[in-house]
C-alpha cells in the first residue's frame, strides 16, 4: 500500500491539472502547506515510481499509473464525504478534514461496502464528482461562477474550495450545489450581482472562482422568475417589474414608457449590442447595460 | 387679457417628442419668417417664426423635443421652463397618432401647467396604416380639449390647427378645465405634507403644488433649487420625509399611463396583428448587426456619390470659373490700385473667403442627404447599429451621427453634437470630430496624392482615411481612459416609423444649417483670412520676403524632421483658415509659370515626404470655423485650446514617425 504522503501529492496534482498543465512545484508547494524542498524531494520519489513525469523548471504531471492511483484516492475522499454526511449526519463544512484522514485507510473492499452503502452516490456532498471504480469520472460541463456574463442563468454544480470557512461563508450567503442563480451584472472587477430566490446578493471574483456551475437555459425557469429585460429573446413578451440601478436613469425610463406593469416585447436582442424593444407602440433602443437594470418577468405571449 | 381689438399678437408654444414631425409642422407654419438662435445661456436651438391668420399674428415657439417635463435632460428643463415663466397663450402638443399611448403621456404634464392645450394628432395616416383609428370626437371629449388630426407631411391639417388655436385663444379664460389625473389619496397626500414644508420658502417661478409633485419625482432640478432656498430644519425633514418615497416617482408615471389607457379606451380602436408592417420589414435588414452595417455602408456610398458627384464638378466649376476669374482680373486689370490692394483684393479676400464659399454647394448638398436621411426616420437606425462600437469609446451610438456629418465639414459636425444629451459623451464627441478628413481635407489630400503617386493615388488616399480613423477610435479610447475617467453613455431612444419625406421640411432645414455655418464660419474666416494675408505680405510686399515666411523659416528644423521645407510648412500653417488654403498656398510659393504645381511638388517631395505631410495635413489643428465652432458649442475656449493643442502635437507626431520610419523603407 501506497504512503498517506504519496497519495496526498497525488491527489492534489490531479486536481491542480484540471487548471494548471503541467503543474508547477510552487502551485503545489501552496497547496500542500509545505516547503519547496519538500516537494523536490517527494517528487523525485514520485518520479522514480513512475507515477509522474517531472520537466524541470516546468512542473509535473501524472502518468496514466500516477492518475489511476489518484483517482482512486480522490475516489475514497469523497466516498466518506458522503458517508460521513448523509450517515452520520456531519455538516458538510466538517466533514472534509475528517475523509482527509480516512481515505487512506482504506481497503478495496471496504471501498466497494461503502459505494453499495451509499446507492453507489455520484457526488460528493460538495458536488464533486466521486469517480467509479474504474477510475472513470462523469464528465461535468461545468465551469467557474466567475466566467458568466450578466444576464445568464446558472446552477451551482459543485463548490471546488472544500474549507470549513468557505463553505460556512457561501452557505450563509444561501448558495449549495444546486442552486439557481440569475446573474444580473458583473462589474470591471469581476465582482458578480446575482439574484437567488428573490433575494439580491454580491459576490466576490475571488469565491465564484470556486463555485463551478452549469448554465440553465432560461426557458426553463418558471414563468414568475424576474429576469433582465436583456435576457429577452427577439419575439419574446415580458412584463416590467422594478428597477435595478439609480434614481439618474429612472426619469427617462419612466418618460419613455419603461413603467413597472407595462408590456415589453422584444423586437431585436443579437446577444450583444442594444436591445430593440417594443413598449406602448413604439420601439424604443436601449443600450445593454440600461436593458440589463430593467427586472422583468417573460409571459407567453399566447396567453 | 388678449381682448383688445382684432388685431392682436399671440404666443403659441410648439411641444412634442422628438420625431413627431415638429420640426416639419413649425416649418410649414411659418415659411421663411423664421428667427433661429439658442435658449438663453444654453446651447440649445430655438426657433420662433410668425404666422399670420384673420388679422391674428401668432408667434409660434418652437419647444425642443421631449417625452416628458420632468428635468432628465437640458431640453426637458427649457420646455417646462418656458411654459412656466413666459406662459404662452396656447401650448399645442404635437402627438404621433401612431404611438399615442406614449406621447399622451406628455399631455398629462402639460395639464398640470396650462389649461389652454390644443392636441395635434400628426401621421394619422400612418396610424391608420398600422390598424390604429383614431376616434377623434372621443379623444375630444375624453381629454376636453380640441383635438386636431393631420398629416404634416402632405401638409394636411393644418388650416385647422391654425382656426383651432385662433379660437382657443378667444375662449375667456374661466372656460370648462381640462381633465386631469388623479394621483390617489396617498399620493396627494405625500404632496399636501411637502407644500406644508415648502411654505415659506419661494417656489418661483415655479407653482407651489407643481413643485412640490416634482420634489415627490424626484426632480434633480427642482429639487437642488428649493434646497438652497429652505431653512436648513426644513431641509432635514424634507430629507427624511422624502428617504422612503423612492417609489414615487414609479406610481406617479404609472398612474399617468393608466389614466392614458383610460383616456383611449374609448378613442383608439386598436389592431388585431401585424402592425408596423413595412417598418418591421425594413428594420429586420436596417437594425441587424451586420446586415445594417451594410446598409448603412451602402448609404454612406451612396451619401457621398450624391454629394462629390454633383458637388465636387459644382465646387471646381466655381473655382476656376468665378474665383479664378476673379483674380485675373484683379491682377491682370486692376493695375490702377496701389499692389497691397491688388494682393488684398486677390489673395486675401478671394483667395480664403472665397475659396471657402466655393465649398457651401458641396456641404448644402450633403445637409441635404443627411436631412433626407432624418427627415424619413433612418438617422435613428444608424445610432443603433453604431452602438456597439462606439460603446468601446465609451460613447454611445448617437455620437455616430455628427461624426459621419463631419466627413462634409468638422463644422456640423461639432454643433450636430447637440443630440448627444450626456454633457460627457457630447464634449468628447466634440473633441473626436475634427479627426474625421472633411471635405476640403480630402480635396488637398486628392491633389497632392494625384500629383505623387499617380495611379496608386486611390490607394493612398483610402490608406489615410483608414489610418485617420484609426487614430480617431484610439484617441477615443485614450481620452475617454484618462480625461473621463471611463464614465459610460447609455444609449435610450425611440426609433420612429419610416415616414414618407417632406421636401419642403429637408429644404428649410439644409437652409438654415447652411446659413448657420455661414453665420458661424464667415466672419471668422474673413478676420482669419485678412490676419493671414497681412503676415504674408508685409513687410517685403510678397510671400517669400513677410513675416510668414520668417515664421515658415524659423520652423525649418521641425520641418526637417517630417522631411518638409518651409513653403509646406508655410501651406499648414495657412490651412488654418481653411484647409483647402493648403493648395493655394502651395500655388503661390511653388507655382512658377512655367511648371504647374503637380509637376514642381512632384520635383520637390520623396514619397516618404509625401505621406509625412498628407498625415502632417490631416490631423493638422483644426480650421478657424471648426475652432470657433468647439468654443461655442463647449462654452469658453478651454476645450477648444485643448483641441488646438492636442492635435498640433498628433499631426507633428505622426509625420515626424512616418517620415523617419517611411524613409528607412
Amino acid at each position: 500500500m501506497r504512503s498517506e504522503r504519496v497519495e496526498e501529492y497525488l491527489e492534489a496534482i490531479s486536481k491542480r491539472q484540471k487548471t494548471e498543465m503541467p503543474v508547477s512545484t510552487s502551485s503545489l508547494a501552496g497547496d500542500l502547506g509545505v516547503s519547496l524542498p519538500a516537494v523536490t524531494d517527494m517528487i523525485r520519489r514520485l518520479e522514480g515510481e513512475k507515477l509522474i513525469n517531472y520537466e524541470p523548471n516546468r512542473g509535473v504531471s501524472l502518468t496514466a499509473k500516477g492518475s489511476r492511483a489518484a483517482l482512486t484516492t480522490i475516489r475514497r475522499h469523497r466516498l466518506w464525504e458522503r458517508f460521513l454526511t448523509d450517515i452520520l449526519g456531519l455538516r458538510w463544512d466538517k466533514v472534509h478534514d475528517a475523509a482527509c484522514r480516512l481515505e487512506h485507510a482504506v481497503t478495496p473492499d471496504l471501498e466497494n461496502g461503502l459505494a453499495s452503502l451509499l446507492n453507489y452516490a455520484d457526488t460528493c456532498p460538495h458536488g464533486n464528482p466521486i469517480p467509479d471504480k474504474d477510475g472513470h469520472v462523469k464528465e461535468q460541463d461545468a465551469r467557474p461562477l466567475s466566467e458568466f456574463e450578466g444576464g445568464q442563468r446558472a446552477r451551482i454544480s459543485a463548490v471546488a474550495k472544500e474549507e470549513g470557512r468557505f463553505l460556512r461563508k457561501i452557505e450563509k450567503l444561501g448558495l449549495k450545489p444546486n442552486s439557481v442563480v440569475n446573474v444580473l451584472r458583473k462589474d470591471d472587477d469581476g465582482t458578480l450581482e446575482l439574484k437567488l430566490d428573490g433575494q439580491q446578493l454580491r459576490l466576490d471574483k475571488a469565491t465564484a472562482d470556486y463555485l463551478m456551475a452549469t448554465s440553465v437555459s432560461p426557458s426553463n425557469e418558471a414563468p414568475e422568475e424576474e429576469i433582465p429585460m436583456s435576457m429577452l429573446r427577439t419575439g419574446e413578451v415580458g412584463v416590467l417589474k422594478s428597477y435595478f440601478g439609480g434614481r439618474g436613469m429612472l426619469g427617462r425610463c419612466l418618460s419613455l414608457g419603461f413603467t413597472p406593469g407595462s408590456t415589453v416585447k422584444m423586437v431585436e436582442n443579437f446577444g450583444s449590442g442594444p436591445v430593440l424593444a417594443k413598449v406602448h407602440d413604439a420601439d424604443v433602443a436601449l443600450g445593454r447595460g440600461m436593458a440589463s437594470k430593467i427586472m422583468v418577468t417573460r409571459i407567453n405571449p399566447e396567453c | 387679457m388678449l381682448e383688445k381689438s382684432d388685431k392682436k399678437t399671440i404666443v403659441v408654444a410648439l411641444a412634442g417628442a422628438p420625431n413627431v414631425g415638429k420640426s416639419t409642422v413649425f416649418n410649414l407654419l411659418t415659411g421663411l419668417s423664421q428667427h433661429v438662435g439658442n435658449w438663453p445661456g444654453k446651447t440649445v436651438e430655438q426657433k420662433t417664426g410668425i404666422v399670420r391668420y384673420n388679422g391674428l399674428t401668432i408667434q409660434l415657439v418652437d419647444l425642443p423635443g421631449t417625452y416628458s417635463l420632468t428635468a432628465n435632460s437640458v431640453e426637458e428643463q427649457i420646455a417646462r421652463d418656458y411654459l412656466i415663466t413666459e406662459k404662452p397663450d396656447v401650448v399645442v402638443a404635437l402627438l404621433n397618432a401612431a404611438s399615442l399611448d406614449r406621447h399622451l403621456y406628455l399631455v398629462t404634464e402639460l395639464m398640470e401647467l396650462t389649461p389652454r392645450l390644443i392636441v395635434a394628432l400628426n401621421m394619422v395616416d400612418v396610424a391608420r396604416q398600422e390598424g390604429m383609428n383614431v376616434d377623434v370626437k372621443a379623444l375630444e371629449s375624453a381629454l376636453h380639449m380640441p383635438v386636431v388630426p393631420m398629416v404634416a407631411s402632405k401638409n394636411r391639417g393644418l388650416k385647422e390647427l391654425v382656426e383651432a388655436i385662433a379660437q382657443k385663444c378667444n375662449q375667456p379664460a374661466d372656460s370648462p378645465a381640462v381633465g386631469h389625473v388623479e394621483y390617489g389619496s396617498e399620493i396627494s397626500s405625500d404632496i399636501t405634507h411637502i407644500e406644508g414644508l415648502l411654505a415659506d420658502a419661494d417656489t418661483s417661478p415655479y407653482p407651489r403644488h407643481w413643485a412640490a409633485m416634482k420634489i415627490l419625482e424626484g426632480d434633480s432640478q427642482i429639487n437642488k433649487l428649493l434646497h438652497d432656498r429652505l431653512p436648513p430644519d426644513r431641509q432635514a425633514a424634507l430629507a427624511s420625509f422624502l428617504s422612503d418615497k423612492e417609489s414615487a416617482a414609479i406610481t406617479l408615471a404609472g398612474l399617468r399611463f393608466d389614466w392614458v389607457k383610460n383616456v383611449l379606451a374609448s378613442a383608439q380602436e386598436k389592431p388585431t396583428a401585424g402592425r408596423h408592417s413595412f417598418t418591421k420589414r425594413i428594420d429586420h435588414a436596417a437594425t441587424h448587426p451586420i446586415w445594417g452595417l451594410a446598409v448603412l455602408a451602402a448609404v454612406m456610398i451612396l451619401v457621398f456619390g450624391v454629394v462629390y458627384g454633383i458637388g465636387v464638378p459644382v465646387q471646381h466649376f466655381l473655382e476656376v470659373s468665378l474665383i479664378e476669374r476673379l483674380q485675373a482680373l484683379v491682377f491682370d486689370h486692376a493695375h490702377f490700385m496701389p499692389g497691397w490692394l491688388q494682393s488684398f483684393l486677390g489673395n486675401g479676400l478671394l483667395g480664403g473667403v472665397g475659396t471657402v464659399l466655393t465649398f457651401l454647394p458641396i456641404l448644402f448638398l450633403f445637409f441635404v442627404t443627411w436631412g433626407f436621411l432624418e427627415d424619413v426616420g433612418y438617422t435613428a437606425r444608424v445610432a443603433f447599429v453604431t452602438d456597439r462600437f462606439m460603446h468601446s469609446l465609451g460613447l454611445h451610438g448617437k455620437s455616430c451621427l455628427p461624426l459621419l456629418l463631419g466627413f462634409g465639414c468638422n463644422v456640423p459636425a461639432v454643433m450636430g453634437t447637440r443630440v448627444i444629451e450626456s454633457k460627457r459623451a457630447r464634449l468628447l464627441t466634440i473633441l473626436l470630430a475634427p479627426l474625421i478628413p472633411c471635405s476640403a481635407r480630402m480635396a488637398v489630400i486628392g491633389v497632392i496624392a494625384a500629383a505623387i503617386f499617380g495611379g496608386q493615388a486611390i490607394l493612398v488616399t483610402a490608406g489615410i482615411i483608414v489610418f485617420s480613423l484609426a487614430i480617431l477610435a484610439v484617441s477615443g479610447l485614450l481620452m475617454n481612459r484618462f480625461i473621463f475617467q471611463g464614465e459610460r453613455a447609455v444609449l435610450m431612444m425611440e426609433l420612429p416609423l419610416y415616414h414618407e419625406p417632406n421636401p419642403r421640411t429637408i429644404g428649410m432645414v439644409s437652409w438654415q444649417r447652411t446659413i448657420a455655418f455661414i453665420k458661424r464660419a464667415g466672419t471668422l474666416i474673413l478676420a482669419v483670412s485678412i490676419i493671414i494675408w497681412f503676415l504674408s505680405y508685409f513687410p517685403s510686399g510678397n510671400i517669400e520676403g513677410s513675416i510668414l515666411g520668417h515664421i515658415g523659416r524659423g520652423l525649418e528644423p521641425l520641418g526637417k524632421l517630417m522631411g518638409l521645407n518651409w513653403q509646406l510648412m508655410v501651406a499648414l500653417l495657412t490651412s488654418f483658415v481653411a484647409k483647402e488654403n493648403t493648395i493655394a498656398t502651395l500655388g503661390v510659393l511653388l507655382g512658377r509659370e512655367t511648371t504647374g504645381l503637380s509637376q514642381t511638388l512632384k520635383g520637390m517631395l520623396t514619397p516618404a515626404a509625401a505621406i509625412a505631410f498628407l498625415v502632417a495635413q490631416v490631423f493638422f489643428v483644426p480650421c478657424v470655423a471648426t475652432v470657433s465652432a468647439i468654443r461655442h458649442e463647449t462654452g469658453g475656449w478651454r476645450w477648444a485650446a485643448f483641441s488646438v493643442g492636442f492635435q498640433l502635437i498628433l499631426s507633428f507626431a505622426l509625420a515626424i514617425v512616418i517620415f523617419q520610419i517611411a524613409r528607412l523603407v
